[in-house]
């Protein structure tokens, strides 16, 4: 009989999941603890990041700067004191990676290299060639593999939080290979799910990127914080979304238009190609209004001019540039411009947790991608989100691990047999039973990812925002009509899709009226009705609470400690 | 209501499925051919210690047109067998001078011309004279 | 069907009915830079939700979406329809696994075997924890090649020897055993050679070179497992005739 009641369940096998778990098997030799994970944990999308991981690592660095850099970046949204424990720690869990075997590249003395990435004044980007994600996310796997205490639940499916008195006690899952559901119990439950880019029409997100673990704890009641809060990313593949990543532009790629030029000498000519992606991403879009962009058979797009980096920099450095530009676009980067488009890339915004990762719902943690802590604020910088599941990844293991052993006896079996029993019948008897009729999971799935792409994208506006959410609110109540044709319950990923779009749905609801409440612009939030940023009504974040309507709004004011908000100039 | 795992079945003739895997299925045969030759010549050291008639009338036996053509076959494979191996040497057991190791090919070209170079003196040794 | 149509041939197996796989023909539209996953995906989008398959990153890194097209093992995001297309695009699950469902085969034992190696760091000493290990370019290139692994496991669908032999302990994990021995940070590397000095270790390996042909990464898991062969030996002829000397 497979174990089903730990110490603490991980709900997501990613970076930040994983260094949970691991910091919370390290803490303590006694605990128990659960991943769980709806695909195997080195399919997790942290395998595709590619340019760095940041930490204040040399003398020509320090903590001040890179939390100055930090805050500015996120246009004076993020919470400083949440910042500065953040940049203190980058450091030593670099070199915790690295002494796990992370194949970090390295200078000639042997020691750690950092490249340069946008918004960070300084050369401060651990990388290892431009495959970082997938390196930290297989050193993490298979040092995982050292502690016997971590059990692996592979292919299960989270389709709901069990909350028992007022405190989650663990996750209803559904296991894929075995057509079953299951009460998996746990004293603290950490969400690790990632983010939610599957909501847009174009995006760097993989599939799986469905923003679960925001709605699981949204609809267990816990506010959804800075939703309006989504990054595009300027460099990515026309047609298929691939990132290419910012590396490109840190070791010296510069962006031009189809008049060959450097366009971002009239946008940002502090910081050009490096400047930070919010910026970089509406100078394209406006370039590409005033009809200086190339045509393309996927629409306008810019130019990644890398011809002068020279074949032995790129090869040593971006290899993985050069190879997915040359499979998914038939280009060689030493010789050619490659096209790149702004993309939906990740969401600042997510689960509202403190600097521990603790939710409002005792017993119930989020972590990385999926919570804002916050130190992204209005704006990520590239490589910080690395460094946030590392960082923040450990400290929440540390706090849920130290959160059940304060707590004596393991949950109480009947509210996991009771919330066993309701989602058997909703997700089985409820949704299975539903017949494929006119409205399919694809069909409503596609309406909603165009919506998000054209209302809720890179620039904003009040007509455009209400009328999504209204659009969005139907699609809502369309959800009730999706039917399935497979109605095996073995493996049946047209079920998953359809719990993914419930869950899709959910959020999105979140984000475009979090960005509709938003009236100003801040980082990557862009209002072209309100294009100034308020902070006299604004220096607040947004948080949004599930209702069986639209979301309640609401805010709660940004700490800050040392920096005082002053205009984001570079 | 739990499904069943089907079990993955072999196809008979898999190897012809693929011109690497029938390569490898030739080199493989060709081994176990090498082998069996081996046999033959052994049974030769046999027949010569049997006596003068007994050899001759061996020798006179591998001289029959079926048998050369028999010896054709046999050293096309012996070859195939020796070329396979100078391929997989590189690879086996790399040699390294510089950050990488010596390029497979280049083993192999190595291999090869050593090869040369010593059946050419085996041949010169028996036909030559010393 | 329109000029511009393709046909996919895919296996489907149902594990609730039971039975045997078998063939089921969709007729899609083409375009010419789909890969085989677009085609996979419009078909459950649009024709038939029940086709099942793994898919997340759609750019080769990742690992899930391996299946054999056209006989092949292959990774369903990175195979171009216009390069394997001929009449017909077959798509099966990758060869040598048992079938879960549809292209989703089992490959659980992979896992077992990866952990059976020992693929961390293993050391006596752990040393400052607020200093990096001193590791040179070059000593990073010496395990680069086969730290690229991103367990697809085409390589083993690729192995007849594991088809033959299911408790070979393979192609991607010897690769990534020795990852780990070249690592200089590493003490590992006796216990690991130990664990494949065995006729479920590497021996089994006949050297038939398909998973390297195979492998979307270029890891060179023929080449790693030979030269785990060697290590292996060299170890063991230690220990026979030096039984005292200290093993690293």
């Amino acid at each position: 009989m497979e174990r089903t009641s730990f110490d603490i369940v991980v709900v997501g096998g990613g970076a930040a999941g994983l260094r949970a778990a691991i910091a919370a098997a390290e803490s303590d030799p006694e605990l128990t603890i659960a991943l769980v994970s709806k695909v195997y944990p080195m399919r997790s999308h942290t395998v595709s990041a590619e340019g760095g991981t940041a930490a204040v690592l040399r003398d020509y660095d320090s903590f001040e700067l890179h939390a100055l850099d930090t805050i500015k970046g996120s246009d004076f949204l993020a919470d400083q004191d949440a910042v500065e424990f953040f940049v203190a720690r980058c450091p030593e869990e670099i070199i915790r990676l690295e002494h796990w075997g992370c194949p970090w590249s390295r200078d000639e003395d042997g020691r750690v290299s950092q490249r340069a990435f946008g918004g960070m004044s300084v050369k401060r980007t651990v990388y290892a060639a431009d495959k970082v994600g997938f390196h930290i996310l297989h050193t993490l796997f298979q040092t995982s593999m050292k502690y016997d205490r971590i059990h692996r639940f592979d292919e299960y499916f989270v389709t709901s939080l069990i909350v028992d008195g007022g405190a989650c006690t663990g996750v209803v899952a559904m296991n894929l290979r075995g057509g079953t559901m299951v009460a998996i119990q746990g004293k603290a439950t950490i969400l690790a799910t990632g983010g939610c880019g599957r909501v847009y029409e174009f995006t760097t997100n993989g599939f799986i990127k469905t923003g679960d673990g925001m709605a699981l704890a949204y609809r267990a009641g816990v506010p959804l914080k800075d939703m309006e809060m989504v990054q595009f990313h300027p460099t990515c593949l026309p047609g298929t979304g691939i990132l290419i990543t910012e590396a490109a532009r840190g070791e010296g790629g510069y962006l031009v238009n189809k008049e060959g030029e450097r366009y971002m000498q009239r946008y940002l000519p502090g910081k050009m190609e490096l400047g930070p992606r919010d910026i970089l991403s509406r100078a394209m879009v406006q370039e590409m209004k005033a009809g200086r962009a190339f045509e393309g058979p996927y629409g306008l797009y810019l130019g990644l001019d890398l011809r002068h980096l020279g074949a032995k920099k790129i090869n040593e450095r971006i290899p993985m540039v050069r190879e997915l530009v040359e499979k998914y676009m038939g280009l060689d980067p030493i010789h050619e411009l490659i096209p790149v488009r702004p993309g939906q890339h990740y969401i600042m915004g997510g689960v509202s947790t403190n600097g521990k990762g603790e939710t409002t719902l005792p017993g119930l943690y989020a972590v990385g991608e999926t919570a804002c802590v916050s130190i992204n604020g209005a704006n990520r910088l590239g490589s910080n989100s690395l460094s946030e599941c590392l960082v923040f990844g450990a400290a929440c293991g540390i706090a849920a691990a130290a959160f059940a052993k304060k707590k004596a006896s393991y949950p109480r079996g009947a509210a996991a047999r009771e919330a066993l029993k309701k989602e058997e019948a909703r997700v089985f008897d409820g949704l299975l039973g539903r017949e494929r009729a006119k409205e399919t999971v694809a069909g409503l799935r596609v309406e909603m990812q165009q919506l998000m792409e054209r209302d809720v994208g890179i620039f904003r506006e009040e007509s455009a925002l209400v009328d999504a959410c209204g659009m969005l609110g139907k699609m809502r109540d369309r959800f009730a009509a999706v039917g399935l044709a497979d109605k095996d319950r073995v493996f049946n990923t047209e079920l998953t899709a359809v719990l993914e779009l419930d869950f899709m749905l959910d959020v999105a609801l979140a984000i475009a009226h979090s960005a509709r409440n938003r009236r100003e612009s801040r980082g990557a939030h862009s209002r072209t009705d309100f294009p100034q940023r308020d902070d006299a009504n604004y220096l607040k974040h947004t948080l949004a609470f599930r209702t069986d309507g639209p979301p309640r709004i609401d805010y709660v004011p940004v700490t800050v400690t040392k920096w005082e908000p002053v205009e984001r100039k570079y | 209501m739990t499904g069943r795992e089907y079990a993955w079945k072999r196809r008979p003739g898999w190897w012809l499925r693929n011109r690497r895997y029938l390569m490898f299925q030739l080199r493989e045969a060709g081994g176990v051919v090498c082998a069996l030759y081996g046999l033959v010549l052994l049974n030769m050291l046999v027949q010569l210690r049997a006596g003068e008639s007994a050899y001759a009338a061996f020798l006179n036996l591998l001289r029959t047109p079926p048998v050369l053509y028999l010896n054709i076959v046999l050293f096309a494979l012996v070859v195939w067998h020796a070329l396979t191996w100078f391929m997989l040497i590189g690879k086996a057991q790399p040699i390294q001078f510089t950050r990488q190791p010596l390029p497979w090919k280049v083993v192999f070209g190595i291999n090869v011309l050593l090869w040369l170079g010593v059946s050419g003196a085996v041949v010169y040794l028996i036909f030559g004279g010393i | 069907m329109a000029a511009s149509d393709v046909v996919f041939r895919v296996k489907r197996y149902r594990p609730e009915s039971g039975g045997r796989p078998t063939f089921q023909e969709y007729t899609i539209p083409y375009r010419s830079d789909m890969v085989v996953l677009d085609g996979l995906n419009y078909i459950k989008d649009h024709i038939d939700p029940t086709l099942t398959f793994r898919w997340s990153c759609r750019m080769g890194i990742c690992g899930s979406c391996g299946a054999d097209v056209n006989g092949q093992p292959r990774l369903t995001c990175g195979t171009y329809v216009r390069d394997v297309h001929r009449g017909a695009v077959t798509v099966e699950p990758l060869s040598n696994f048992p079938i879960l469902k549809d292209l989703v085969v089992d490959f659980d034992d992979f896992l077992r075997k990866l952990a059976s190696v020992t693929p961390y760091i293993v050391r006596k000493d752990w040393g400052d924890l607020r200093k990096e290990y001193v590791q040179y370019p070059e000593d990073v290139e010496a395990y680069r090649q086969q730290s690229l692994c991103i367990n697809c496991m085409l390589c083993y669908a690729a192995c007849p020897v594991f088809g033959s032999s299911p408790e070979f302990v393979g192609p991607a994990a010897s690769a990534l055993a020795l990852r780990y021995n070249r690592d200089t940070r590493d003490e590992g590397a006796d216990a690991r050679l130990a664990r494949l000095n065995t006729k479920a270790g590497v021996w089994e390996c006949t050297f038939v070179g398909e998973c390297s042909v195979v492998c979307p990464k270029d890891v060179d898991p023929a080449a790693a497992i030979q030269t785990l062969k060697f290590l292996a030996t060299m170890r063991h002829m230690r220990r026979l005739l030096m039984p005292g000397s200290s093993s690293r």
